[in-house]
């Protein structure tokens, strides 16, 4: 066990240098791609948000609420209120905060240093951390609402959205333009510049209290909801007998764990937010940014999902594993599913498709590539996983082995290298249409390749179960 | 699925099995054969091996040595398994151990209708199946819309052995299928696996440390310590029972 923690501590600095790493590596070069009739800076200012967005939907993965923490403290003859604050305090001032800056830093020494030195770039950092701190009491107040009432994770997809269309929808972008004029204040130090984050982070602040004060008596006398309202038994779902059966399983497994569902909104709602940005906003005109934002709009609910396949199973793999070839079947389940799920990207491209600013065939090229090629890479995880995640209570960051890691890496960044390579050696069309048929041979041939993961997860099985059963106790 | 009126047979046989969890032998079988329609009980203090047995055999956890082999006949064709190498055996085979076999996020009767499909089984074969333990379920299992999770203890495992039945297994492994119910749900579990042995001549292990459940129900005990059968019990009209009570020290 000792052995285990230690590699997993080793994953955990590995992942955070990688990613540090790869947010220095897009601080240093981003600055020379945006510079153009605006200087790189302005680019960004105006999109400040965009980067907020990200790091708002991140921090569901890696923070809690004070609520949350300070449940085991109730114990103690502290007083709630007071402990509260602490934590609250302490969300402003942490250090993960911070963590934007790997990518804001060298960003700002790539830009602003040049035209406003130190104090420019300081100041211009200040105004970010405010940002940051801001972000996350709306974070923890939207994540409050959320343990509350799921529906509520509406809230930050409509402000997210609302955002997005104030500054795409009118001809002329006034509000990126006043938060261009805004945050070039933050370079000039002056104060009112700073006083807008700052309204914002005290307004959250006292509304994170008062919320998360009544909140801490739920968390201590937390109940599962005793029975449901609304039953649906999927009869369309019948006439693909077992098939079907699994199928049931997959959707009633995401609309009733709460871990399962948050990870699946939020692929559903970067969806939306990717095909929005495309579809509206012109900022991202640039051919290499419309593949990449077009490509990842397909493969990014896969990812999400599939990176942990099998893992929420693990909670109840011996019933699974005690039946005859049903992990075949869950498999089949589980890519048909995911195909199916790749509608709602396309859908969502239609308007895009029509005004002709992206071309039908790089659409059904990426998504037939995500589904013949790029799924059977995400579906090897299935063989590799044996951590089981908690399907619903509280999640906390968990580390996967390097065999998981390095198909991630693959699957996240062989794509777009695979889209390029055949544009390059065959120009636009045939290297769509090599992508459609090379997606379409994958799709025809997935009894084979899935019976194959089948047969080299059984062959592991007696491992992966181990490991199932030993992270369910530790969960 | 077998018809229920259809004697069937189904042999267990244990060789040279052993399961180490690091220094420690949790199970140690030299050979031990599980007759075709045994009703065998399984009994032992904690830590006996009785669950591990229970899982090797289901091949839910890999023997360091030694293999599960059955042999009998399925769908009138005479099979011969080993349970680590082949996979079809689970098509005759039941099982509830813990709640690992449960997805708690359906309700009951989804739990049941998935089991069911998935098993061959039809609908209105799983609603005669269900109309059998209605008694069992005390209408607090069946027909309800709380999820698995949120049932108790002793309805979560009706739920269990309910669904480890629905597919009328040929070999059928219950783990302590008397924990957590009330007397009156114990009562009527022994006579529902009395009348399915009697009916189907299903080979049937259960685990359990209540000796008179045990003794009441299994004409055949092994009695589990450390990992060794150490009595093979012949239990006729409940003889076993002094002879067990003896050994846990019951009396004394």
């Amino acid at each position: 066990m000792f052995e285990k923690n230690k590699f997993a501590k080793f994953l955990i600095y590995f992942m955070f240098i990688y990613y540090a790493a790869l947010m220095i590596f897009m601080g240093v070069v981003l600055p020379a791609g945006l510079d153009g009739s605006m200087a790189s800076f302005h680019v960004l200012d105006s999109g400040f948000f965009y980067v907020l967005f990200l790091d708002f939907w991140a921090r569901f993965l890696l923070q809690q609420t004070p609520a949350q923490q300070v449940k085991p403290l109730t114990v103690l003859p502290l007083k709630r209120k007071k402990v509260l604050d602490v934590y609250l305090i302490r969300a402003g001032l942490t250090w993960g905060n911070l963590f934007m800056f790997f990518f804001l830093v060298p960003f700002a020494f790539m830009s602003i240093f040049y035209y406003y030195g130190w104090t420019g770039t300081l100041g211009w950092l200040f105004g970010w951390w405010l940002l940051l701190v801001a972000d996350s009491y709306w974070y923890l107040f939207c994540r409050a609402l959320i343990i509350k009432n799921m529906a509520w994770v509406i809230l930050p997809i409509v402000a997210n959205v609302a955002i997005i269309l104030a500054t795409i929808l009118p001809e002329k972008n006034v509000l990126g333009d006043f938060f261009i004029d805004w945050m070039e204040q933050f370079i000039f130090w002056n104060p009112l510049a700073y006083l807008i984050p700052i309204a914002f982070i005290l307004i959250f602040y006292f509304a994170n209290r008062k919320l998360q004060a009544g909140m801490i008596y739920n968390e201590v006398a937390k109940t599962e909801e005793k029975e449901m309202k609304h039953a649906s038994e999927f009869k369309a779902l019948n006439r693909f007998g077992i098939m079907g059966e699994y199928l049931k399983l997959e959707i009633r497994m995401r609309t009733r764990n709460k871990n399962v569902r948050m990870s699946f909104l939020l692929g559903i709602g970067l969806i939306i937010l990717f095909s929005i940005t495309v579809s509206f906003s012109d900022v991202y005109d640039g051919a290499f940014m419309q593949n990449f934002i077009c490509l990842y709009n397909y493969l990014v609910l896969g990812v999400m999902t599939l990176q942990s396949i099998m893992s929420y199973e693990g909670n109840y793999i011996d019933g699974l594993m005690s039946r005859h070839e049903s992990i075949y079947d869950l498999l089949r389940a589980k890519y048909i599913f995911n195909l199916v799920m790749l509608i709602l990207p396309f859908t969502l491209m239609i308007p895009t498709i029509v005004s002709g600013k992206i071309s039908l065939l790089m659409n059904l090229g990426y998504m037939f590539m995500v589904a013949g090629l790029i799924f059977p890479g995400l579906f090897q995880m299935a063989v590799y996983n044996s951590d089981t995640l908690p399907l619903n209570t509280k999640m906390t960051s968990k580390t996967n082995n390097w065999v998981q890691q390095v198909i991630s890496l693959v699957v996240l960044f062989a794509p777009i290298l695979l889209t390029q390579l055949c544009e390059v050696l065959l120009g636009d069309v045939w290297g769509y249409v090599v992508l459609i048929v090379l997606g379409t041979i994958g799709i025809a041939t997935h009894p084979i390749w899935l019976r194959n993961i089948y047969k080299r997860f059984m062959a592991r099985r007696h491992q992966n179960m181990e490991g199932f059963r030993a992270s369910r106790a530790t969960n | 699925m077998q018809p229920t009126n259809t004697k069937t047979t189904m042999e267990i046989r244990l060789r040279n099995l052993k399961k180490c969890f690091g220094e420690k032998v949790a199970v140690n079988i030299d050979s031990y054969d599980i007759h075709s329609g045994d009703m065998l009980g399984l009994v032992g203090n904690n830590g006996a091996g009785k669950s591990t047995l229970f899982r090797l055999i289901m091949d839910l956890i890999k023997a360091n040595e030694g293999e599960v082999i059955m042999v009998g006949e399925f769908q009138g064709q005479p099979v011969e398994r080993n349970v680590a190498e082949q996979e079809d055996w689970k098509q005759w085979t039941g099982a509830f151990i813990d709640e690992s076999f449960l997805i708690d996020y359906l309700t009951p009767d989804e739990y049941f209708k998935f089991v069911a499909k998935i098993s061959g089984v039809t609908d209105e074969q799983l609603e005669e199946h269900l109309a059998k333990y209605e008694h069992f379920m005390s209408g607090e299992v069946s027909g309800q819309k709380k999820l698995i999770r949120s049932l108790s203890a002793g309805n979560k495992q009706k739920v269990g052995i309910i669904a480890a039945m629905i597919q009328q297994p040929q070999v059928l492994i219950l783990d302590e299928p008397f924990n957590f119910l009330d007397p009156s749900s114990q009562h009527a579990i022994k006579r529902i696996l009395k009348t399915y042995h009697d009916e189907t001549g299903a080979t049937i292990l259960i685990s359990s440390h209540n000796l008179n459940h045990t003794t009441d129900i299994c004409p055949r005990i092994a009695l589990l310590e450390n990992g060794v059968i150490i009595r093979d019990i012949q239990n006729e009209n409940n003889s076993a029972e002094k002879e067990l009570e003896e050994y846990f020290e019951i009396n004394e």
